[in-house]
């Protein structure tokens, strides 16, 4: 009875399994031409500025997708009216500096946080959080003030100064140690480790990739630091290239040839860290939300 | 007796601060380096490599004077504050004419009569044109040389104008007849008629405070006491320009898509500052024919077009920097360095005899006639009245923000200006 019963079921359940498959590749189909639509619609904006730094002065306005005529005076233009090899340098050595002071500092402060009883530490852990909540544009001017009367205006180590430490760090760090395994904490204290060789020798290496998701945020948002610069600095020479980019914009009109190559130059060295670390930059995104 | 003395003392002190204010040395005879803080430094463009080539001029003919030139963002000036906060030397600034007051009430800048002995004064300004002259003038003192600045000029497209059987020859002089020539390239061309720097993003409130002047009403009183831009002849103004929205003629568009349109040749008229000229000049470059005229007036009403720009303000209250700023202010406003201003970034000469001086712009000018309606406009220039207080950026913007309102958001427009005005007087000192 049960045999004749599956038996006779057996054209249905295949008429079933065939229309879920025609779903699963209509659903399928349909999901990657909604993903290839949504990927050109963000590749785009890079197409065109791209594009738009090889169109010639008299021709930047034009919207034919491929430029007539092909030139690169705006390149020329650009290296020419800005630093910006300097200044690319710049922000490369200011991002590279800030992304390890600010993961050194927080791997301390979020193992103290993590690992430590002490008094207030809970009001202070908050307050760390808090001041994630206070614009840096609040803090800009007292910053600015302090700097200055330490004679360090209009240069590098001013402009990493501020960003010492960082709460997203130390949050981020905080709440991945303290999910890190207690076990293998206590084995390491039986073994003779003390704090010094618990944090760096074992649960530095084992949070790699948290910290490596954690350097990519810190390496774009440093990066693309605007307004701290545009306060700080008063040379070219000494300032970063968001800064650069922005000189193209002037009270006489935007130099938007010039401004797209420049723009083109600054996003390459981040295209770069995107396309080598690309796993890492979206784990990074999904695991502290986009900043 | 001590208190006798004290206040003797004070008085004196008193009584001789306008003699101390005016002992600047008659000559820098020791080295010294003043700061010039200045916006156009802060771009890459045609205004920074003018001014570093002025300055670096200025220092080999001055080798006492060393200039430390300072970029800074004439958008929000925080460097300035910032510096002054600190206790930086600010020295000399290139103030926009809408910052002038608060240049004055915060930044500290002088009088130039309060510095410069009247002889020295007097002869500088010879030569000057009288209405250039009064652009820096506040309370009845002159705090700032006007340095870079323009009037509203009309660019437009001849071949559009052509091809809707329009004479490019005859420009629109009223706004009756800007209405008329952007219906009719709209209706036969497909183009964009006109849009102007009115209003919308970007816009700052200088060419609406000549729009409105130019049919005899102003945004604020002459006292500097009460805002006037919900007065009849202003609700007049907004409403002739609603019109020309609500007709069509006016294009509702930012600085920058005006700028792309009229590049791109499809937008026939565009009311802006001559500092753009050059930007254009580049994007018409053989592709259309770039003209230029003056300011549209309302019926027969002579227009009085008002300046955008910059002026020079001394802040330095140290007498050997003053005498140094001073001097590089006359080097700046001299026949030379207007000559570079107007040519190389297209701003106007505050001196107008240079124009015809084959020494100076005559040249320059007999192959840019695009100038010659800024030029033509100098003689009945007025100035851009700067807002009042602390609060002078939100009044404007509360100014402006009802303006387009009233233009282009379809609110009524006198109650939408009473409104504002009546909100905008509440910030005024």
């Amino acid at each position: 009875m049960t045999t004749e019963v599956i038996e006779a079921a057996r054209p249905a359940v295949r008429r079933l399994r065939r229309k879920a498959g025609e779903g699963i590749g209509l659903n399928s189909a349909a999901g990657h031409l909604v993903m290839v639509l949504l990927s050109l619609f963000c590749l785009f904006p890079v197409y065109w500025m791209v594009v738009t730094s090889l169109r010639p002065a008299n021709a930047i306005f034009e919207t034919s997708l491929w430029p007539t005529a092909l030139s690169l005076d705006n390149y020329a233009y650009a290296l020419n009216a800005i630093p910006i090899v300097r200044m690319l340098l710049n922000t490369l050595v200011i991002s590279v500096v800030v992304t390890v002071i600010q993961l050194m500092t927080g791997l301390l402060a979020a193992y103290a946080f993590a690992r430590w009883r002490f008094p207030f530490d809970k009001l202070i852990y908050a307050g760390v959080a808090l001041t994630w909540l206070v614009p840096f544009q609040v803090v800009m001017i007292p910053n600015y003030l302090l700097v200055a009367q330490l004679g360090l205006l209009d240069s590098l180590t001013a402009l990493i100064l501020p960003h010492f430490a960082s709460a997203l760090a130390i949050l981020l760090l905080a709440q991945s140690m303290r999910s890190f395994p207690r076990e293998v904490i206590e084995a390491a204290r039986m073994d003779g480790a003390r704090s010094w060789r618990i944090l760096w020798e074992v649960m530095t290496p084992n949070l790699r990739g948290t910290i490596a998701s954690l350097a990519i945020l810190i390496f774009i948002s440093t990066w693309n630091e605007y307004f701290w610069p545009l306060l700080l600095s008063r040379t070219a020479e000494n300032s970063v290239v968001q800064i650069g980019i922005q000189m193209f914009m002037t009270s006489e009109g935007n130099a938007w040839g010039p401004l797209m190559a420049a723009s083109t130059m600054a996003s390459l060295p981040i295209l770069v860290v995107y396309i080598v670390l690309q796993r890492q930059v979206v784990q990074s995104f999904m695991k502290s939300g986009i900043r | 007796m001590h208190r006798k003395a004290f206040l003797a003392g004070a008085f004196a002190l008193l009584a001789a601060g306008p003699a101390i204010a005016q002992a600047i040395p008659a000559t820098v005879d020791q080295p010294v380096t003043i700061t010039f803080y200045n916006y156009n430094l802060a771009s890459a463009g045609i205004g920074a490599e003018a001014t570093k080539k002025l300055v670096a001029e200025f220092m080999a003919a001055n080798p006492n004077i060393t200039v430390e030139g300072v970029p800074y963002s004439s958008a929000d000036a925080s460097r300035i504050q910032a510096d002054l906060a600190a206790g930086l030397p600010v020295d000399l600034v290139q103030t926009v004419f809408s910052d002038l007051d608060f240049a004055v009430e915060n930044f500290g800048a002088k009088a130039l009569e309060d510095l410069v002995p009247a002889d020295e004064l007097a002869a500088h300004f010879e030569g000057m044109s009288p209405n250039g002259l009064k652009l820096g003038v506040l309370n009845g003192k002159t705090y700032g040389l006007a340095y870079t600045f323009s009037t509203p000029v009309l660019f437009y497209n001849a071949d559009l104008f052509r091809a809707a059987g329009l004479d490019p020859d005859q420009p629109p002089k009223t706004w009756d007849a800007v209405k008329t020539a952007a219906l009719s390239i709209k209706e036969k061309t497909g183009a964009m008629g006109f849009t102007g720097g009115i209003i919308g993003p970007g816009a700052a409130d200088w060419l609406f405070q000549g729009v409105v002047r130019s049919n005899n009403g102003e945004v604020i009183s002459r006292d500097r006491k009460t805002l006037k831009f919900a007065e009849p002849e202003a609700v007049e103004a907004v409403q002739m320009l609603r019109d020309l929205a609500d007709a069509g003629a006016y294009e509702n568009m930012d600085f920058n898509g005006a700028l792309e349109n009229m590049a791109a040749g499809k937008l026939a008229m565009y009311l802006q500052t001559s500092a753009l000229q050059a930007g254009l000049v580049a994007g018409a470059k053989d592709k259309y024919e770039l003209r230029a005229s003056t300011m549209p007036s309302f019926g027969d009403k002579p227009t009085r077009p008002n300046n955008s720009g910059s002026a020079l303000t001394i802040h330095t209250a140290d007498p050997i920097k003053q005498r140094a700023a001073w001097e590089l202010m006359k080097f700046l406003t001299s026949k030379h360095g207007y000559t570079v201003i107007t040519s190389e970034i297209g701003y106007l000469p505050l001196r107008t005899d240079i124009v015809t001086d084959p020494q100076y712009l005559a040249g320059w000018v007999a192959e840019h006639p695009l100038v010659q309606p800024n030029l033509e406009q100098l003689s009945r220039l007025e100035p851009w009245d700067p807002m009042p207080g602390p609060n002078y950026r939100q009044i404007v913007k509360t100014m402006m923000d009802a303006v387009e309102m009233a233009v282009f958001g379809g609110a009524d427009v006198q109650p939408t200006l009473a409104d504002a005005a009546a909100n905008a007087q509440a910030l005024m000192p």
